[in-house]
């Protein structure tokens, strides 16, 4: 039987650029199969997709060549229309997926342009909607749907036209961990329905379940084998710019071949292998630090009318790293945006050095708390990186010297040496950076950031991070709002876990992950080489701790 | 806050025909701009008003009421001081009646728009553009411009939000200082609208958007007495502005 995908030599150079996105790929795709393609930014994964779906060369400009077929007959002089309906494309931008009033509108969209007969339309409807979990949701209007269900819907419009092949590119990267979890769920009931699916994503443990994992390394296949295999290689992983397995990493960092994908079977060969973790009587805790911010009985109603936040109080030290977790909707934005006073507290206070933020003028604010945002594009609109890292001191009313010497100093802490350079062709994990300095340039004593490392490719969260860790070791405080367990438990010293707009759990990360009441809350799922080390009866929160109790003799 | 301006309902309003709706809305928009004398247009805001209730968007009307009051209040300053020709800054009644007549007759633009998008679904303006000869892609484009306006609130007030925190404020200095203040807001806002912009133009084409095949369409609009009814009574009014404006009793009396 013919493969449902299959791309022979194919390259694609887009117009303008100097370098092939995809160069000589072959690959096949068989039928009811998932493939998970991963590799860093730039490494031609989105490429992939486009030109499956033949929005490159067709709509956005490029030259390709080689052959693309698509259930053995060639693509390759399609155009996407012709193609709507056979593959399926979502992606990571779900609000630019949906264009109707409502659900059910949005459903037949797809149908309408492609002559489905009206008689067939509802049956269609409602079976799309079953398979993505939104039976019921017939009359909704999608732009009061959270961001998971917004890309299940944007998944069922495509569904309804009933495609052989599904390309997802990055569906999740926008999503919280439960919207995430919600969409991988019906990825696995419509894989299992037999749908063929190619799905690009950043995690290696949704890869784990895959068929055929495919490694892109500047545009050419660096591995394309079952998942087993290729995740068991650490250098390969890292080269490609993927963050390996923890599971992969310890086994690696311990010299032992062929580490398991499941857990428990890792435990038990690091069981047989290394005998018990030597874990030191006294583990390394944060300093007690002198306190910098207070909150006091907070509360927000936002005009809608709900409380975003119920008395909440809490007191942050200076110099400390903290990391705000919770789930969409929990109040962590509400109450982070408390601290520069972009938000008014409806009750209670918030003080920094002792002093009311709601009274206090925004240029002292501005220089107390930096807060960056979540996307780097909400914010930089200069036409080079120096011009944008100066508009804040600019603001400040300093002069040219003083402006000058704080661009320096926070470009060089982000490490952006190019002054000039545009800042809308820079990559997403420099823009993020350049959002940093450009808040750094106002010298805040506090560093609030909104999900720093959304989007980013292994290798640049591993920069930002590295990043705010100089920052905090050179004494500055820093919140981290983030969804990310392994950023939670490698970084930071504390943690505040909101629920329902209150402070549901305030302390050590050791005690976080273990903490047994806390099991419906995502955030507090452990990272893997924390779940690890708890079946060999110890709580590690990185892999080289986990590595360095192994190897001691024990 | 909800953004969207669609009202959902089933008044009888909301049951008409889509084409019915826009014909009527053009046939109103039309006997507004005909006659200039306030008392002329009295009536018809009446009949707005009584329209917006039964189509149950007079809410979305209180919503908007600053926009009203500003229009209002911007239009007859304006005029009163500029209408008297080679003499200006010099208020005139006549200008004033002027202003009055104009600021009615905007208010009344925005109402008649604000009702029309209450009662109507985006695809069935779609639909309407296409039934009354628009070329489907442009009326169904022109309807994407609705789904986008409140993407984009959103996204400025973030942007808003992001550069105050850079210390950006709006208060302070001359006009064209402020003005130029609007620069870091406005960039992020435009660059991300072409972005997404582009993504749509991609999701569209990916569920065959234009693609040349032949197209059915799921809305089925049968038009009942209700159009009729409605049809009717835009008729009338039409042609009685229409009588107005042609016998001058519409025009302003000045004095």
């Amino acid at each position: 039987m013919s493969a449902a995908v299959e791309l022979l030599g194919f390259t694609c150079t887009y117009d303008g650029a100097t370098r092939a996105a995809l160069a000589g790929v072959d690959l096949a795709v068989p039928r009811g199969a998932l493939v998970v393609v991963m590799g860093r930014s730039g490494a031609g994964k989105s490429t992939l997709a486009r030109c499956l779906a033949r929005i490159v060369p067709c709509f956005v400009r490029g030259v390709v060549s080689g052959d693309l077929r698509l259930g053995g007959a060639t693509i390759a002089d399609r155009r996407p229309g012709e193609l709507a309906g056979a593959v399926g494309m979502v992606f990571q931008d779900f609000e630019a997926q949906l264009f109707s009033s409502d659900v059910t509108q949005e459903l037949v969209f797809g149908l309408e342009q492609t002559g489905v007969p009206p008689g067939e339309m509802r049956a269609r409807v409602h079976a799309a909607l079953a398979a993505v979990g939104l039976a019921g949701f017939e009359d909704r209007d999608p732009a009061t749907l959270s961001g998971g269900e917004k890309q299940r819907l944007a998944i069922a419009g495509l569904l309804a036209m009933r495609p052989a092949v599904m390309v997802l590119d990055e569906p999740t990267t926008d999503l919280d961990p439960q919207g995430r979890a919600d969409v991988l769920r019906v990825l696995a009931a419509l894989r299992a329905e037999g749908l063929t699916l190619v799905l690009i994503d950043h995690d290696p443990l949704t890869a784990a379940d895959a068929d055929l994992l495919v490694l892109l390394e500047d545009g050419r296949v660096a591995a394309a084998a079952p998942p087993a295999a290729v995740l068991a290689d650490v250098a390969a992983l890292e080269r490609a710019g993927v963050r390996p397995p923890d599971v992969s990493r310890v086994f690696a960092g311990l010299g032992l071949p062929a580490p398991p994908l499941d857990l428990d079977a890792a435990a038990d060969r690091l069981r047989a292998s290394c005998g018990p973790p030597a874990v030191p009587p006294v583990l390394p805790a944060a300093p007690p630090r002198p306190p910098l911010i207070a909150v006091q009985g907070l509360r927000h109603r936002y005009a809608a009318g709900r409380d975003a936040l119920r008395d909440v109080s809490v007191t942050i030290g200076r110099g400390e790293f903290v990391a705000l977790v919770g789930r969409n909707g929990s109040g962590k934005t509400t109450l982070a945006k408390h601290l520069n006073g972009l938000l008014r507290p409806t009750a209670g206070r918030v003080t920094i050095a002792g002093a009311d933020v709601a009274t206090m003028p925004l240029e002292d604010l501005a220089q107390r708390v930096g807060y960056v945002f979540q996307d780097p594009d909400h914010q930089l609109f200069a036409p080079s990186v120096e011009e944008e890292v100066a508009f804040g001191p600019r603001n400040l009313g300093l002069d040219g010297a003083a402006v000058e010497e704080r661009v320096t100093e926070a470009l060089a802490a982000v490490g952006l040496g190019d002054r000039t350079a545009d800042a809308f062709l820079l990559d997403k994990g420099a823009r993020q950076r350049l959002a940093v300095a450009s808040v750094l340039a106002l010298r805040p004593e506090v560093l609030v950031l909104d999900e720093p490392t959304t989007g980013l490719d292994a290798a640049e969260q591993a920069r930002m991070l590295g990043l705010l860790r100089r920052l905090h070791q050179a004494g500055r405080t820093i919140v981290v709002i983030t969804h990310t367990p392994w950023v939670v438990a490698e970084y930071a010293e504390r943690v505040l876990l909101l629920a329902d707009g209150r402070l549901r759990y305030d302390g050590g990360i050791r005690e976080f992950f273990g903490d047994p009441t806390l099991a419906d809350e995502p955030a507090a799922r452990p990272p893997d080489v924390t779940r690890l080390g708890r079946r060999l009866g110890c709580t590690p929160l990185t892999v080289d701790e986990l590595v360095s109790w192994l190897r001691s003799p024990g | 806050m909800r953004l969207s301006p669609y009202v959902p309902a089933t008044t009888p309003l909301h049951r008409l025909h889509p084409v019915t709706k826009v014909a009527g809305f053009l046939a109103l928009v039309v006997a507004a701009f005909l006659v200039d004398r306030p008392l002329c247009l009295l009536p018809l805001a009446a009949g707005v008003t009584a329209l917006l209730a039964l189509g149950r968007a007079l809410a979305r009307i209180r919503q908007l009421r600053l926009m009203f009051v500003l229009v209002t209040v911007v239009t007859v300053v304006i005029w009163t001081f500029f209408y008297q020709r080679g003499a200006p800054l010099h208020p005139s009644a006549a200008g004033f009646q002027f202003g009055v007549a104009t600021a009615i007759r905007l208010d009344l633009f925005l109402a008649m728009s604000l009702l029309l998008l209450a009662v109507a679904r985006v695809e069935e303006l779609a639909y309407a553009f296409a039934r009354l000869g628009v070329p489907y892609v442009v009326g169904f484009t022109l309807t994407l411009a609705f789904r986008l306006v409140p993407v984009f609130i959103d996204a400025s007030i973030t942007i808003l939000e992001a550069q105050r925190c850079r210390g950006l404020e709006f208060g302070r200095g001359g006009p064209l200082v402020r003005l130029r203040r609007f620069v870091p807001v406005l960039v992020p806002v435009f660059i991300g609208a072409l972005r997404r912009a582009d993504h749509m133009a991609m999701a569209l084409e990916l569920r065959g958007f234009n693609s040349g095949r032949p197209r059915t369409t799921f809305l089925r609009a049968r038009a009942g007495w209700r159009d009729a009814v409605a049809a009717t009574l835009a008729f009338a009014t039409v042609t009685t502005y229409v009588t107005l404006w042609a016998s001058g009793a519409g025009a302003l009396v000045l004095p």
